[in-house]
């Protein structure tokens, strides 16, 4: 390989790249409007336990009479109306109470309360529902034991510490953000193409491999350089800071490898921005696992972006080590690969 | 005497089923230009595209040189220049970002743009984005580019087509400007009237075959007949056509006898074109 003709080549497709106004403006406008929507999003967890109560019966004078600070109790019409609520949020626990409660607690048997979690809430959160139930039921009845409770997880069950929503977001805007990029490099090779100057290039002293480290290296260098200043900016590097790095890097050659793709697919700048888009929404899918935990199952685990996505959101949200996401790396690598390998392969066969 | 620059033996590529150059050989000499004709798809841009590098011929050597393209193709890049038919510039970029992009990727170190577009007449415009050039312009860059690094052999394909007559003039005195410089010219066109000014060897080619390779007279010599033309006016006053094949022996006797007999208002002679021998060679126009 030629490294002068390398570097000649990303200097004028750095060049061109940024003489092109609309990709231009969705880098910058990428950048700020995903800093706004972070800055913009609540940093603190809300500390309020908002409980929503379902009681078909007559409700024990002490489940409305409790005033506690940070506790709200609600009450709904139904037991779905509940399970729906707990499932979108308005509520950190549902508590559906039987309908013979006060029967039961007048004749001493235990009535069976049923609470709903959303999957998220950690296990401290469930454990203080559940504490703050067995209280009103003694301070109903001056009996301890006296109800039996049953927990239901609505969704995939998961643990772990609170994240602010703007935290859970980083993933999802990093994945825009490189994918934007992709868009414009996309543009790039597929304009190579399309205007023959690859031809003009390719009776010049220039290999063919030159021409792809080039494509790489300006790919990877724009992709990952965003991206690692984003998550700089936000406070994505300050957990495993090396880990997060290799991950972008990565996720960058999975975007260049996609880019090759497109372009090698694409006739002009408008099929780029359909493949891209089609691209882009199939990619962003994997984030909703990490912003809704439970929503998607083990099928988002096919589309690569996947892997990217989880390392970032297990290492930037909750400090994961090599040894917790290796196997994320590797795969990710594999993927990029094999994307990169066949973008190469597709777009040599446009180049005769 | 010069020694070739170019050099084909049984050059043969396929797409498939079908035959695009079918063992085809020629020399190109230095200080030559060879006139490439031929119609649409008779071979002329898969045999382009084997002399730059561009694709591996199926069978037989090519040569530049004496460098086998296909195993020297980087040395043999270094001493070529290509101008294509269709214009590949990046229009984003002035004149003058585009000589030097080249420039650099050749390896050159110092290179003089503003002095090679004064020479292909874009002299003042070398800072203005190639997408506001016209075409005549814009050609006239993608031939400035072409002879960016002072190539040894230079190819190319339509340089003039679809000009004004003078940028068509311009193109033609720098591709006479390169042969005098001492590059072999490899010039593909469909213009006959410029190979038979431009060239010193013309080759014919059809359905993948050189089906004649000489000099424009050696050509019309053998293959074209001369001719006199004359309009002569009948009795009852109206112009007729009379013809008189030149170079035979009972042509003068002819002569003759026209003046004798006829009343003749014009006469002029006629040379064979090169496309009235191509079309007597191959039964075809160049389309």
């Amino acid at each position: 390989m030629n490294w002068s003709i390398i570097g000649i080549l990303i200097k004028k497709d750095l060049s061109l790249f940024f003489r092109k106004r609309f990709i231009v403006a969705l880098t910058f406008l990428g950048i700020i409007m995903y800093l706004t929507i972070y800055f913009v999003m609540p940093s603190s967890v809300n500390e309020n336990l908002e409980i929503g109560l379902y009681a078909p019966g007559v409700i024990p004078p002490a489940f409305t009479q409790i005033q506690e600070e940070g506790l709200e109790i609600e009450g709904v019409e139904s037991e779905a109306v509940l399970k729906e609520a707990v499932i979108d949020g308005k509520y950190v626990a549902g508590v559906s109470l039987p309908a013979d409660i006060v029967e039961k607690f007048m004749s001493g048997q235990k009535p069976d309360i049923k609470l709903y979690f959303t999957p998220d809430v950690p296990q401290e959160t469930r454990d203080a529902v559940a504490v703050i139930i067995r209280e009103l039921a003694y301070l109903q009845t001056g009996q301890v034991l006296s109800i039996k409770i049953t927990e239901e997880i609505l969704g995939q069950d998961m643990t772990g510490k609170p994240i602010p929503a703007r935290d859970r977001l980083r993933p999802l805007l990093a994945i825009f953000l490189i994918m934007m990029e992709m868009m414009g490099l996309a543009n790039l090779l597929s304009e190579e193409v399309e205007r023959r100057t690859i031809h003009a290039l390719l009776v010049t002293p220039m290999t063919i491999k030159d021409l792809f480290t080039a494509k790489g290296i300006t790919g990877i260098g724009l992709v990952a350089g965003q991206a690692v200043l984003f998550m700089a900016l936000v406070g994505g590097m300050s957990e495993q800071p090396l880990i997060i790095l290799v991950t972008l890097l990565l996720g960058a050659a999975l975007v260049t490898g996609i880019a090759f793709l497109i372009a090698s697919i694409s006739k002009e700048f408008m099929s780029v921005l359909g493949w891209s888009f089609l691209t882009i929404i199939i990619s962003i899918v994997p984030t909703f696992s990490v912003m809704f935990p439970g929503v998607t199952t083990d099928w988002a685990k096919v589309i690569p972006t996947f892997y990217l996505i989880d390392t970032v959101h297990r290492t930037a949200n909750f400090g994961s080590g090599w040894s917790d996401v290796w196997l994320n790396l590797l795969i990710l690598l594999g993927f990029c690969l094999a994307i990169t390998w066949a973008g190469i392969t597709a777009l040599r066969r446009k180049f005769r | 005497m010069s020694r070739n620059a170019i050099s084909a033996e049984e050059l043969t590529y396929h797409y498939g089923e079908l035959v695009a150059v079918d063992h085809i050989s020629f020399n190109v000499a230095e200080s030559e230009i060879m006139g490439f004709l031929g119609p649409n798809g008779a071979g002329k841009t898969t045999t382009f595209k084997m002399l730059t590098g561009q694709l591996k011929p199926k069978e037989g050597q090519a040569k530049l040189l004496d460098m086998d393209v296909t195993k020297r193709v980087e040395r043999v890049r270094g001493e070529i220049g290509v101008c294509f038919e269709d214009t590949n510039l990046y229009e984003q970029m002035s004149a003058i970002e585009n000589l030097n992009l080249f420039a650099r990727l050749f390896g050159l170190r110092s290179f003089d743009g503003d002095a090679l577009l004064k020479r292909v007449g874009l002299a003042g415009r070398g800072n203005d984005k190639v997408e506001t050039y016209s075409k005549g312009m814009k050609q006239r860059l993608m031939v400035a580019r072409s002879i960016v690094n002072k190539p040894r052999v230079l190819f190319l394909d339509e340089p003039t087509a679809g000009l004004d007559p003078v940028s068509s003039e311009s193109i033609r005195n720098i591709i006479i400007e390169e042969r005098a410089r001492g590059a072999a010219v490899f010039l593909t066109t469909h213009d006959m009237l410029e190979a038979d000014k431009l060239s010193d060897r013309v080759a014919f080619m059809n359905q993948g075959r050189i089906v004649a390779l000489d000099t424009p007279h050696q050509l019309k010599q053998q293959y074209g007949k001369r001719a006199l033309k004359a309009k002569v006016s009948t009795d009852d006053g109206e112009l007729e056509d009379r013809e008189i094949t030149l170079d035979k022996p009972e042509t003068l006797d002819a002569v003759h006898e026209l003046f004798a007999r006829e009343k003749v208002v014009t006469i002029h002679s006629e040379e064979a074109t090169l496309e009235d021998i191509f079309i007597r060679l191959t039964g075809r126009g160049l389309v």
